[in-house]
């Protein structure tokens, strides 16, 4: 019953001084609001790029040798000849649906007046089936194209629209120089990407194509990198381990020292710097929130000083030690409380608003927000203890004779 | 009227200020009757203040003993004091100590915040009290929108929330005109002759003390005089 009349008079007293409890209240809307978005908008980069891995499929990974372990110098016999990427496909034929010696080359090239930058990605026949490309126009990299190493090359519509100034330059030729040689690569196809985080975000400035991964090994077929997409029913982890085991056996070589990386790898990895990247923005927020508590205290400090005749006149009445600590104390939580709760309409607010403007699905956690306005009521209940206990210890006479 | 509500022994209280230490009450033996009417006069800075504290279970004594209704002031806690504040005196101040963000209905309610008393009944007996000193059209103003009469008609109001049997009352007329002052002092002799309330008020004027059946003086921390009239008090 005296909490709901404290709670009465702590709103009374939050009313009667508007400006001063704004004010103060302020260092804790900042604090709560800030730690509730930057959670939210970790929590809504994580989300998005969960989405992204989905669209691509979380079905592929790369092997390629630990470099740890191969001290610097790598060796031609540390490399995957045709015969090791045939072996393994062979000895996974269930599992492994696409594997291939990754290998890109950037160049230079020019059309006319247009001249431009593309990234070649080697690639086997089949890899359309694997990514969510989609072929606007004639078609992709074959086997024969591959086998036959025949110049030819895959471009994406930003490329056409440059280079062409239109849609569908198939047949068209694209010069470019591989490992010094002047190469003529004929368009066969040009494709699209639906338009995602990572495409939104790429910084590069030369244009995504494909070619046989043959074009790009000019003399010796060794390579560093395979790629591989998996049958999506096997987990990847497991298929990663049993890849690089298997490869390990059949090149001799100590265990370990081939690695995989897999689509889900990648994506712990950056959930991870996005995690300790949003944990670490936030713990400076959250000192904005100890900021805020001291500014509550300072206040209440003031608080009990211009009312210690108000404290006299309470006791005087029959008001208990514990009355009078009450009452302080539930007004500093009731400051940071309403701080805490115009902090979090605040914080989602600017998480919603900065989301939507990077088109992210927005994911607002219910334990941050719980955990923030708990945080502030903390806050509330330590910063408001000091003055309370110090009101609650006056003594009757000298806080009626106060002036 | 031989029940015995108040009896002291040898009370002293010595304020030290660290430099100097002041005897306020110099060994004071008093007795006080349930039912009494009793007027506390002396000089400025003879002790009066203190004794009404001391009685009232604001201050503890230095030295002596106290004893309320039969019980060991002394040997009680501060919260225990508090519950002998609340339920069995009221305090009535020369400086009405109204809160003054609150309206005097909600000032009148306090004593029964305090003591536990439901939010319906309170409401309803401090409207009650309040129609008791003549303010019931004042009950939501604010104290600044009071006079000084009807600011200490809403105190006297307060200190009777939990019918309390003494009232205990600092010069209460020494911030009013002498109208007021006897609107005042007509509500204390009700209260006394007609409920049975013990009252003992601090003055410093004679006409004030006229309407008392005891009046006790005060000098330098000493009773000097303590005198119970003939004939009762002319209220
Ligand atoms: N808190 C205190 N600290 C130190 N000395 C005090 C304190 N309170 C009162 N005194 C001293 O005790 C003595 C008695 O004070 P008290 O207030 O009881 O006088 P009083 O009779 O009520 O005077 P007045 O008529 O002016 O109100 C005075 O000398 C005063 O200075
Ligand atoms: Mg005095």
């Amino acid at each position: 019953m005296l909490i709901i009349e404290n709670i009465r008079l702590a709103l009374t007293a939050v009313k009667s001084n508007k400006m001063r409890s704004f004010l103060t209240m302020l260092g804790i809307i900042i604090g709560i609001s800030s730690v509730i978005a930057i959670a939210s908008i970790g929590a809504s980069a994580k989300g998005a790029v969960g989405k992204e891995f989905e669209a691509y499929g979380m079905n592929y990974m790369y092997i390629y040798p630990n470099w740890e372990m191969t001290q610097d110098s790598i060796e031609y016999p540390d490399l995957f000849m045709p015969e090791d990427i045939e072996a393994l496909k062979y000895r996974f034929q269930e599992d492994i649906l696409y594997a291939a010696p990754y290998i890109t080359y950037n160049s230079d090239t020019r059309v006319g007046r247009n001249d431009g930058k593309l990234s070649l990605q080697g690639v086997n026949a089949g890899y359309n089936q694997f990514t969510n490309m989609i072929l606007l126009h004639g078609r992709m990299i074959n086997k024969s194209d591959v086998q036959g190493k025949k110049d030819r090359i895959v471009i994406e519509k930003e490329a056409a629209l440059h280079f062409f100034n239109k849609e569908n330059p198939v047949g068209e030729i694209l010069s470019v120089v591989i490992n010094g040689e002047m190469k003529d690569l004929t368009i066969i196809g040009v494709y699209e990407v639906p338009s995602s985080l990572f495409g939104g975000m790429s910084m590069s400035d030369s244009y995504s194509t494909y070619v046989p991964y043959s074009v790009l090994q000019t003399g010796d077929p060794a390579t560093y990198y395979i790629e591989i997409y998996t049958d999506k029913k096997k987990n990847p982890d497991t298929m990663g381990t049993e890849f690089t085991n298997y490869l390990t056996r059949i090149k001799d070589k100590d265990p370990a020292f081939y690695i995989y990386d897999s689509a889900e790898s990648q994506m712990t990895q950056i959930n991870t710097v996005l995690g300790a990247l949003s944990l670490a923005i936030g713990a400076i927020a959250a000192i904005s929130l100890v900021v805020g508590g001291i500014g509550i205290m300072n206040i209440m400090l003031v608080s009990v000083t211009e009312r210690t005749r108000e404290i006299g006149i309470r006791k005087s009445l029959g008001a208990r030690t514990k009355d009078i600590l009450m009452q302080f104390l539930i007004e500093a939580m009731i400051l940071s409380a309403i701080g805490g709760i115009i902090g979090t309409i605040l914080g989602v607010g600017i998480a919603a608003a900065g989301m939507s403007f990077a088109n992210i699905d927005v994911v607002i956690e219910l334990s941050i927000i719980l955990l923030a306005v708990g945080f502030s009521a903390i806050v509330g209940i330590f910063f408001g203890l000091y003055p309370a206990r110090k009101a609650a210890n006056l003594d009757p006479i000298e806080a009626l004779r106060y002036e | 009227m031989t029940d015995e509500l108040i009896r002291m022994e040898k009370l002293s209280k010595i304020y030290d200020t660290g430099e100097v230490q002041v005897e306020a009450l110099k060994s004071i033996d008093l007795t006080i009757h349930k039912g009494e009417f009793i007027a506390v006069m002396g000089a400025s800075g003879s002790g009066k203040s203190t004794l009404m504290n001391i009685l009232g279970c604001l201050d503890r004594p230095t030295d002596g003993c106290y004893y309320l209704e039969g019980e060991d002031v002394m040997g009680k806690n501060d919260d225990e004091l508090s519950a002998i504040r609340n339920k069995k005196i009221g305090f009535v101040f020369q400086s009405f100590n109204l809160i003054s963000r609150t309206s005097a209905l909600k000032n009148v309610e306090l004593p029964m915040v305090y003591g536990k008393i439901g939010t319906e009944e309170r409401k309803e007996r401090a409207l009650e009290l309040l129609t008791n000193v003549g303010l019931e059209d004042r009950a939501h103003h604010l104290p600044n929108e009071l006079s000084g009469g009807q600011k200490q008609r809403v105190a006297i109001a307060r200190a009777l929330a939990n019918n309390p049997q003494i009232i205990l009352a600092d010069e209460p007329t020494g911030n009013l005109d002498s109208q007021s002052s006897v609107e005042i002092m007509d509500i204390f002799c009700r209260l006394n002759r007609q409920k049975g309330n013990t009252v003992v008020i601090v003055t410093h004027e004679q006409d004030i003390a006229e309407f008392t059946d005891r009046i006790i003086t005060f000098k330098d921390g000493n009773i000097i005089k303590d005198e119970i009239k003939n004939e009762v008090g002319t209220c």
